[in-house]
């Protein structure tokens, strides 16, 4: 399969800060390649480097066969661009944002209204149509973001956190309105904070932390690399937490963490939990919860990075520092 | 696609600045505010002059300060609307919406281009505006309609010289407050320390010496030349050599140094 974005070494520095530090990245054509990191991980200067916006200081990137440097007027013809911040002109409605842009991209005042009018249908905001942007709220803003970056008909769409601050219904809508556009066949590159929604929406995930990527598959890969399975215990008699923490730590070879008497470790082979229960069960020691599931992405950040995926974010918010 | 050459046209770029004009536009469309504040401000500042401070200096002469005072009102309107130029591209670097324009495939003098475009077209307004105003408190043209025609273009053209200079300060300026405190404490200086409201003869020397050379006086007193003629016309070519002269250093200085801010930025 062809590649629709090909990224090699690509390193981006702004003053001292180091942005991007040698990133390579691979996307199948019709795929969705989910990048999941922390704010400051350098996701969106991935994103404006592959869109054009930002000329790479080393490496090269390819999008759609184009190079993104040599032949950025190319590669602008192919993709469409969803920024972080909604990157509608909120003066205008929103018929008249999608007007902009079909008029920009060279298309008769008929065919871009024609254009307007069935994309604003697509996503859901016919009424809104003729109100200026300004008094839409967070989804529908979002939703006419997306519209308006499907008014050239992309090939490669890139969405640098299309949900973020939008509330559980609103990221819902867009989800599957993401659904079907992969649907369609167009490649996409998402960027998110929200594990849930790479897990959800990508093909392959590739995680970021500090400008490199750390760690990059599909979301069973992923988890499978972070230690396999994860065996937890509740023992019935809390007094006993300690004995059962022992026996899970000489079968398994981990170290269980205890989170409120439930007992979590990982599992890298799948003959051990039987061994635990049959332990446990020699010293009587009684079960009353008992789980072996997959790790979640949260976890797999937390592994892979040795930091969570949000304390970053909060870091930043409570006073700038950067973790 | 329709764009399917490497290399955008210079016809496909100027359409594509007039679209981006079109987009500034339809935005003071939709704010009635912004509208408001075109008629609002002459307004304002002929009440000021002609009826707070005017009353008391003519003595009684109102028909004379208004004559007198219009045309300084005009200039006003159309150098706080160079404020606007940096303003919005401020807010359209801060947004996003710049991202987006620039994520395809048009050229990259389109959105400068249209931003000048528009604003000149919103100075003519406010300048017209003002003029409206004017014409309602008694003052009247003098000269005909080729002269006021050309007026009309100087104050625009010189405010548009301007403009580089707020395109400039706000590509660099970190917020937009602090190009707002930048036009405040410039622009107060060049109007009110002008002859577009006072009469030289009556303040101090040192202030007369700024008056003389201040950029706006030389504009003022052009204007005053072709909208009321007589007397007014008395060295009105200097006063256009000036005006142009000024308006050229504005261009020399500030036009580079806003499209390499903007290069930067891109």
């Amino acid at each position: 399969m062809t590649n629709a974005i090909e990224a090699r070494g690509l390193v981006k520095r702004y003053g001292a800060t180091t942005a991007l530090a040698g990133v390579d990245l691979d996307v199948p054509a019709g795929s969705v390649l989910g990048v999941l990191g922390p704010n400051g991980a350098g996701k969106t200067t991935a994103v404006r480097t592959l869109a054009t916006l930002v000329r790479p200081d080393e490496g090269t990137a390819r999008v759609g066969g184009f190079d993104v440097v040599a032949e950025a007027h190319r590669v602008r013809t192919i993709i469409g661009l969803t920024g972080q911040y909604a990157s509608v002109d909120e003066n205008l409605t929103g018929a008249q944002n999608l007007m902009l842009v079909g008029r920009l991209l060279g298309m008769p005042k008929t065919d871009a209204r024609a254009t307007a009018t069935r994309l604003l249908g697509r996503f859901g905001l016919d009424d809104a149509a003729f109100r200026p942007v300004k008094g839409y709220s967070g989804g529908m803003r979002r939703r006419l973001d997306l519209a308006v970056s499907l008014v050239g008909d992309p090939r490669v769409l890139f969405l640098d956190e299309p949900t973020t601050g939008l509330d559980p219904h609103a990221r819902n809508d867009l989800w599957h309105a993401v659904g079907e556009l992969v649907a369609d066949g167009v490649t996409v590159l998402l960027t998110t904070q929200y594990l849930e929604e790479a897990d959800r929406l990508a093909d392959r995930i590739a995680v970021f932390d500090k400008g490199s990527v750390v760690a990059a598959g599909t979301a069973a890969e992923l988890k499978s690399k972070v230690g396999g399975e994860r065996l937890e215990v509740r023992p019935a008699d809390a007094s006993r937490i300690d004995e059962a923490a022992r026996i899970l730590a000489e079968v398994t070879g981990g170290k269980p963490e205890d989170n409120g008497g439930l007992l979590g470790v990982g599992v890298p082979d799948l003959s051990l939990p039987p061994a635990v229960l049959r332990r446990l069960d020699d010293a009587g020691i009684l079960v009353a919860e008992l789980a072996l599931r997959r790790p979640s992405l949260d976890e797999v950040f937390l592994s892979l990075t040795g930091h969570g995926a949000t304390e970053n974010v909060e870091a930043r918010e409570n006073g700038g520092v950067r973790v | 696609m329709t764009t399917a050459s490497l290399r955008v046209t210079p016809a496909q770029a100027f359409r594509q600045g007039l679209t981006l004009a079109w987009r500034g536009l339809v935005a003071l469309k939709n704010s009635p505010g912004q509208i408001l504040g075109f008629v609002m401000q002459p307004l304002v500042m002929i009440v000021i002059f002609v009826y707070v401070f005017g009353g008391a200096a003519a003595a009684g002469d109102r028909a004379g300060v208004v004559m007198y005072a219009v045309p300084g009102v005009l200039v006003q309107a159309a150098l706080i609307g160079t404020t606007a130029t940096g303003l919005n591209l401020h807010t359209d670097l801060g947004n996003g919406v710049f991202d987006r324009i620039r994520s395809l495939p048009i050229a990259r003098s389109a959105p400068l281009t249209g931003r000048i475009v528009a604003d000149a077209v919103g100075m003519a307004v406010s300048v017209l505006a003002a003029l409206i105003v004017g014409w309602t408190v008694g003052f009247r043209i003098q000269t005909d309609i080729p002269r006021t025609i050309a007026a009309i273009a100087l104050v625009v053209a010189f405010a548009m010289a301007v403009s580089c200079m707020s395109a400039y300060v706000g590509l660099i300026a970190r917020n937009a407050a602090s190009i707002q405190f930048m036009a405040f404490g410039l622009f107060l200086p060049l109007t009110m320390g002008s002859n577009a409201y006072i009469v030289p003869e009556y303040v101090p020397g040192w202030l007369q010496g700024w008056i003389a050379v201040n950029p706006v006086s030389h504009l003022v007193s052009s204007l005053r030349g072709l909208l009321l003629g007589g007397e007014h016309a008395e060295g009105l070519g200097t006063d256009l050599a000036w005006t142009g002269l000024w308006a050229l250093v504005f261009v020399a200085v500030f036009a580079p140094l806003a499209v390499r801010a903007y290069k930067r930025k891109i």
